[in-house]
């Protein structure tokens, strides 16, 4: 088979997959750019041009703006709280190996990331309630006074990252464990020659090491902070009358943009912030993470 | 039989065409019997304690259509509304949809919601049936496109048992009344906290149903979140005097006088665990109570000058035949036993005026805040323009922040500023919709 004709064999095998990919994948990206440059209220047929309308006013709307901070805040919270716990956790049970609790540890640590997310949330709903939550039982046997943890603008989103932390520690662990494994005995072995003890090989042997595997994880769960949108609805949002204060984040104020208030265009608009946005992040986060794993 | 037998059965007298025209039309009836006996009619409802009454109408409509299935899918409203707006403009929402008509204005204005053929309609404009109120809702252009199911109607609920305890004899009689009532019916603990709130007000969450029970309050001080002008645009009214003293009142109840905090229980669930001593809401509450607080020692009364009305309707996206069921199941649910039955067991208010209702009433007496009202006793509803639910969801998310904010007790610069800044984007949404009035 000539060249030419190994190529064409390959990219009529790979065809309907990549044409799949851009219909389910591409096409949506860049219709949701078309739409952000528009006006569109879901029902008419027409479609204004309105240029880079939508982005001014969404530069100077409060409830946007506080969707973005929340939902900042939210994520990296979640970075910062799930990185460096993870790796910790995925050293511990790495050391733990030989225990025949070994499997219950991976286990224990792992579960909250495949138990659906609505009853996690309504579970933790219930630990964060002001009233009948176990947790303000349990500040109030050392004095503590009973907080409105789901009320108050702070606690509430400190209380989506623990939920969002829990959910996503599992799964960091996990890769950080597989991570663990396979970095070379021998190195340990060296530092260990060298005088280090446990806690010095893990600053200076494993972190160094795990970088890629610190650069993925991150990624992918900096992303997710960016998305997040059920915890914020189940935790912090309302059923007609229920307290709680409404944690409005951007998944959460484009729903409403666009299936309440009826304006896509203005809700594709903040889809594209959202793009910028996390694009923006990963790619420094390539950038500070890559350049120090070569070094 | 083997096939030399049915080669004499062809052969035989009839002829094996005949045989054939015969299976053939024999088949057919088969077939459009049973597609009548599995006629399927699908409602969506964003009440789902509507259920068994949507199943009640469907046997009441098996005379005329024996193999009937009613079909409902009902959802939180706030999701069949998100649902609506998705399936109407791809033209695969269900055969019945139930809506207010301030929401249904956008897609009738698209002509996603069909008219109602001139039965439904000449039933609708029966003023032996319906109010005209009722009536000019269920129209738009002179076109009726709705018919009606139910309204919403605000009263006050409130608890006898801890009014006695409070030594109060009777409701409240005006808003400021309700806050001193408010103060003697909290319950606090031995820190002072309140446990049991005077009067639950709805503070916080999310949608426009914050804005909608502050518009209520705010209509007993006299005035209105916005307000229909000459040139029929529309003016916000709410930066007002009225304004002030109604959002003074709730931030006095919260941060002043604690009655109510917002992380406390609150609404129809708060009041049936007596979380609470009173709150304003709809008749549906008195069916709620009767299912999940039988012993409940409650009573209502009118508001102190008016309240709200949100009357919800029956559309149809579909014309002609396919339609016919969708309308003939609409009429059937405002039969007088199916109006009484809604009531009694439902409790959300029917709107046939022709129909007795007093044995309902005399067996549930709470109900009477709903029916008996004096001439003079105001209504007033959201209106039908395509931006309400921006412009209701938008004020909410402010006025949660101000209820939160304790620097705006005794602050009346504060609080007019608050008002002011809500005030100016409510404009920004009505002057993008073509719909703000000239000053």
């Amino acid at each position: 088979m000539t060249a030419r004709g190994r190529w064409s064999f390959i990219l009529a095998a790979l065809l309907p997959t990549l044409a799949i990919y851009a219909w389910v994948r591409l096409y949506p990206i860049g219709d949701v750019l078309y739409l952000s440059l528009h006006e569109w209220n879901i029902i008419a047929k027409v479609r204004p041009f309105v240029g880079l309308e939508n982005f001014v006013e969404l530069s100077t709307d409060p409830l946007f703006l506080e969707a973005l901070r929340n939902t900042a805040i939210i994520a990296f919270g979640v970075l910062l709280v799930t990185i460096p716990l993870a790796m910790v956790l995925a050293a511990l049970i790495h050391a733990r190996t030989a225990s025949r609790l070994s499997g219950f540890y991976e286990t224990a640590i792992f579960l909250p990331h495949v138990v659906s997310l609505v009853p996690a949330a309504m579970a933790w709903k219930w630990i964060f309630d002001a009233r009948l939550g176990p947790l303000n039982a349990i500040l109030s046997v050392f004095g503590v006074q009973p907080k409105a943890w789901l009320f108050d603008p702070v606690l509430s989103i400190l209380c989506i990252v623990v939920l969002c932390a829990w959910q996503a520690l599992g799964f960091a662990v996990l890769i950080f464990l597989v991570g663990i494994k396979n970095l070379p005995v021998s190195l340990y072995e060296a530092a260990k020659l060298d005088g280090a003890g446990p806690v010095q090989s893990f600053f200076y042997v494993t972190v160094p090491l795990l970088k890629p595997i610190t650069l993925y994880v991150s990624v992918v769960t900096l992303v997710a902070g960016f998305n997040v949108y059920g915890q914020a609805f189940v935790l912090a949002s309302d059923a007609q009358g229920a307290p709680g204060n409404l944690v409005r984040v951007l998944v959460l104020d484009m729903l409403e943009n666009a299936f309440r208030n009826y304006r896509v265009g203005y809700a594709a608009a903040e889809a594209v912030v959202l793009l910028v946005v996390v694009l923006v992040l990963t790619a420094i986060q390539f950038g500070a993470l890559r350049e120090r794993g070569r070094a | 039989m083997g096939n030399n037998d049915t080669s004499r059965l062809g052969a035989g007298p009839l002829g094996r065409r005949t045989v054939l025209a015969l299976a053939a039309t024999a088949f057919g009836m088969a077939l459009g019997s049973a597609a009548a006996q599995a006629q399927t009619l699908t409602v969506w409802s964003g009440y789902p304690e509507m259920v068994p009454f949507y199943q009640r109408v469907g046997e009441s409509l098996k005379g005329k259509y024996p193999g009937l299935q009613v079909k409902v899918e009902a959802i939180p409203l706030r999701e069949h509304e998100k649902r609506l707006a998705l399936a109407l403009p791809s033209n695969s929402a269900a055969d019945v949809i139930e809506l207010a008509n301030s929401t249904a204005q956008r897609y009738i204005e698209a002509g996603l919601i069909k008219t109602a053929p001139a039965d439904a309609a000449a039933f609708v404009n029966n003023a032996a049936y319906f109010d005209p109120f009722i009536q000019k809702t269920a129209a738009v252009g002179g076109k009726v496109y709705g018919v009606p199911l139910f309204r919403g109607q605000g009263a006050l609920f409130y608890n006898t048992d801890k009014f006695a305890k409070a030594g109060l004899a009777e409701p409240p009689k005006t808003l400021a009344d309700y806050t001193e009532y408010a103060k003697k019916l909290t319950e606090r603990n031995a820190q002072g906290v309140a446990t049991v709130s005077g009067w639950s007000m709805r503070l916080s969450g999310g949608g426009a149903g914050i804005a909608e029970k502050f518009w209520i309050n705010l209509f007993q001080n006299g005035g209105n979140l916005i307000e229909e002008q000459a040139d029929g645009k529309w003016a916000t009214t709410y930066a007002s005097e009225a304004g002030r003293k109604t959002l003074r009142q709730y931030i006095d109840n919260v941060h002043v006088h604690k009655v109510v905090t917002p992380e406390m229980p609150a609404d129809a669930d708060a009041f049936q665990r007596e979380q609470t001593a009173m709150f304003i809401r709809e008749s549906w509450v008195i069916g709620d109570i009767a299912q999940k607080a039988p012993n409940l020692k409650f009573s209502t009364a009118l508001l102190p000058r008016g309240t709200i009305v949100a009357p919800v309707f029956f559309y149809s996206p579909n014309e002609g035949d396919k339609a016919r069921l969708a309308w003939d199941f609409a009429i059937a649910a405002n039969s007088p036993e199916n109006a009484v039955w809604l009531l009694d067991n439902v409790g959300w208010l029917p709107n046939r005026k022709d129909v007795d209702y007093s044995a309902v009433v005399a067996k549930k007496p709470a109900f009477k805040a709903f029916v008996n009202y004096p001439k003079d006793y105001a209504f007033f509803t959201l209106p039908a323009i395509a931006p309400v639910e921006e412009v209701l969801t938008r004020l909410a998310a402010r006025l949660t922040k101000a209820f939160g904010d304790a620097s705006l007790a005794g602050n009346d610069a504060g609080i007019d500023a608050v008002l002011k800044e809500a005030a100016a984007e409510t404009d920004t949404i009505l002057r993008r919709a073509g719909l703000l009035a000239s000053k």
